[in-house]
């Protein structure tokens, strides 16, 4: 079943080898060092391999000519190039990730939000859905009343878009579904803990709203009606923008906390969050009459 | 205070959960629950006394939570000029990533201040800090170290400040005379405490003794004087008409006012007030206050629970 072999000693001499033999020599370092397709956690200080063999990437570094380890993670090897994923990280958007957001500044035709990230996302004016029609160009009034729509310290569901030049994310509302926050309350958790689903609008039956953020933000909020988020004859502007909750009556109340405290005790077992083990830990706690 | 930013909406939905009828929290608890407390003594092996304190660790990985660590470490002061305790609050980094160096700076100033004044009290002073009396003392040095912030952060201080107080040992000391055959030699244990034998025309009996030695081991020595006096703070967080205990650092954000009450219980029925403060932009009558501080009085003997401690205890969990 297992086989275990030792680390192979770093040649003694390097040869400039032939084409077909590189080949040779890549299909046995890749035996050497990581079988294809599995997966190998490593934990800081941990010896990966021989420093003459390999390059280090990030999350390692190199200690009397081995790679070691800097973070506990996801051994990745990409030819000569050895680097650790860290399993605790900051968030690394990729194009067409739902997040979740909270704006950090006001800028001329620009949102700075913070999103989990290692630099703040912006979100351009050009990129949301103004008042008054879904298609409608941006004018010079809306520049000027940039708060009306998000102001410091709101929280938002937007879409990765794009990538600037510094590695920043652009985000976009440009969907009906995307906007601004209320109802509820957030809850945040290690990134890594968010799986790409399918949807990340998640509707539990006990009236509860879930938005996963895949950077570990979550937003819990009180269950809206399909069409009454979608909005059916275009857009509603006040609705969007609106900063003042629905009135929430107590059992959804209960239910948001009791949501809200299953997410941190689920992510402090390291359990990746998804609608179905939300649902059955819902359950579960239900019939245990505890408290939220 | 640590400025976290939350938006209106947010802000709105737990000013409501407050003002609901049963109030309702956003980690479900009811206005007079805390946070679970964890303690631990003896962490600076290196100290007369220390403590870690977390209000509200998440008790599967050990993560989150006010975090503080203080500790007690005993110097020979002068008597003349030194008045026995100092406090210094400082903050990690850390602990508020978001805050310039600047800010960091005013925030540690005005806990150190609230501290300070509160624990250098003259009702407060420890007995038994005489080495030579009016010659030499110990002074006290607290140092408190914010290493996590997750709101309430002056409770945590008081009671990080007073298991640090608990758990300090002050050495025992023998004086050192030199031999006058004329003078009788006074033990330096006999002498009442005075603060003025430093003039040069007291006329006086003064001790004699010009310097001390330690019997014991650094680590030894008998426990502070007046222990049980170190108070313990209560910050009653203000929504309108309600008021809550332990607040998270959103639930700081949304109330505009909150009041602090430190009570000394030397004896358990009758506590004295050492400390009120009022933080935040509200405002509030008197009638009001002495409502809460009634409301904060019977809250406060929860904690005096802390005495515990004196049974050192390594690692104490309560609720």
């Amino acid at each position: 079943m297992f086989e275990f072999t030792s680390f192979r000693r770093p040649p003694e001499t390097f040869s400039v080898s032939s084409p077909d033999n590189a080949d040779a020599d890549m299909d046995e370092d890749y035996e050497d060092f990581l079988e294809s397709g599995e997966t190998k956690l490593t934990w800081p200080g941990e010896s990966l391999t021989s420093a003459q063999d390999y390059m280090r990437g990030h999350g390692t570094y190199v200690d009397n000519e081995q790679v070691i380890a800097s973070v506990t993670g996801i051994v990745e090897r990409v030819n000569k190039l050895i680097t650790v994923r860290a399993a605790r990280t900051r968030y690394n958007p990729e194009v067409g990730d739902l997040v979740v957001g909270r704006i950090t500044e006001v800028q001329p035709r620009r949102w700075k939000v913070d999103a989990n990230s290692r630099q703040d996302a912006i979100l351009m004016l050009s990129s949301v859905n103004l008042p008054g029609g879904v298609q409608r160009r941006k004018l010079e009034s809306d520049e000027l009343q940039m708060r009306t729509f998000f102001e410091e310290g709101d929280l938002l569901v937007a879409e990765v878009q794009s990538f600037f030049g510094d590695g920043s994310m652009s985000l976009h509302t440009r969907s009906l579904s995307y906007g601004k926050l209320r109802n509820g309350q957030l809850a945040t958790v290690p990134p890594i803990l968010i799986r790409r689903l399918k949807s990340h609008f998640i509707s539990l039956p006990c009236g509860v709203d879930l938005i996963l953020g895949l950077n570990g933000y979550i937003w819990v909020n009180k269950h809206v009606k399909q069409n009454e988020r979608e909005g059916e004859e275009g857009f509603d502007a006040e609705a969007v923008y609106s900063s003042r909750n629905d009135e929430i009556d107590e059992s959804t109340r209960a239910a948001i906390s009791r949501v809200t405290n299953l997410i941190t005790v689920l992510v402090s077992h390291s359990i990746p969050l998804t609608d179905t083990i939300l649902l059955d830990a819902y359950d579960w706690s239900l019939e245990q009459e505890c408290d939220p | 205070m640590a400025s976290t930013s939350i938006s209106k909406a947010e802000k709105s939905y737990i000013q409501a959960g407050l003002l609901a009828n049963p109030p309702r929290r956003a980690d479900g608890r009811s206005l007079r629950d805390f946070r679970p407390i964890s303690l631990e003594t003896g962490v600076a092996p290196l100290s007369n006394g220390s403590a870690r304190v977390n209000i509200g660790r998440n008790p599967h990985d050990g993560s989150g939570g006010t975090e503080i660590i203080a500790t007690v470490k005993l110097e020979v002061g002068n008597a003349v000029d030194d008045d026995g305790l100092s406090c210094t609050v400082v903050c990690s980094p850390s602990a508020y990533p978001h805050l310039s160096s600047g800010a960091l700076d005013d925030l540690q100033h005005d806990l150190t201040t609230v501290l300070h004044s509160t624990l250098s009290h003259p009702s407060l002073r420890p007995k038994n800090l005489e080495i030579i009396p009016g010659k030499k003392l110990w002074s006290l040095n607290l140092d408190l170290l914010v290493m996590a912030d997750a709101g309430n952060i002056y409770d945590a201080l008081f009671i990080a400040a007073r298991v640090a107080l608990w758990d300090t040992k002050v050495p025992r000391t023998r004086s050192v005379e030199y031999k006058n055959p004329k003078t009788l030699s006074l033990a330096s244990e006999n002498m009442d405490v005075d603060r003025d034998t430093s003039s040069g025309f007291d006329t006086r009996k003064v001790s004699n003794a010009v310097d001390f030695e330690l019997p014991d081991y650094w680590d030894e020595g008998q426990v502070l004087d007046g222990r049980e006096r170190w108070p313990i703070a209560i910050t009653l967080n203000l929504a309108p008409s309600v008021h809550f205990v332990d607040a998270t650092l959103q639930e700081e954000a949304s109330c505009a006012s909150r009041i602090l009450a430190a009570y000394s219980y030397e004896t358990p029925t009758e506590p004295t007030i050492q400390c009120l403060r009022m933080f935040g932009s509200g405002e509030l009558n008197v009638l009001g206050v002495k409502a809460l501080i009634k409301a904060s009085l019977l809250l406060g003997r929860i904690p005096s629970v802390l005495n515990i401690l004196g049974r050192r205890q390594k690692s104490t969990q309560l609720r």
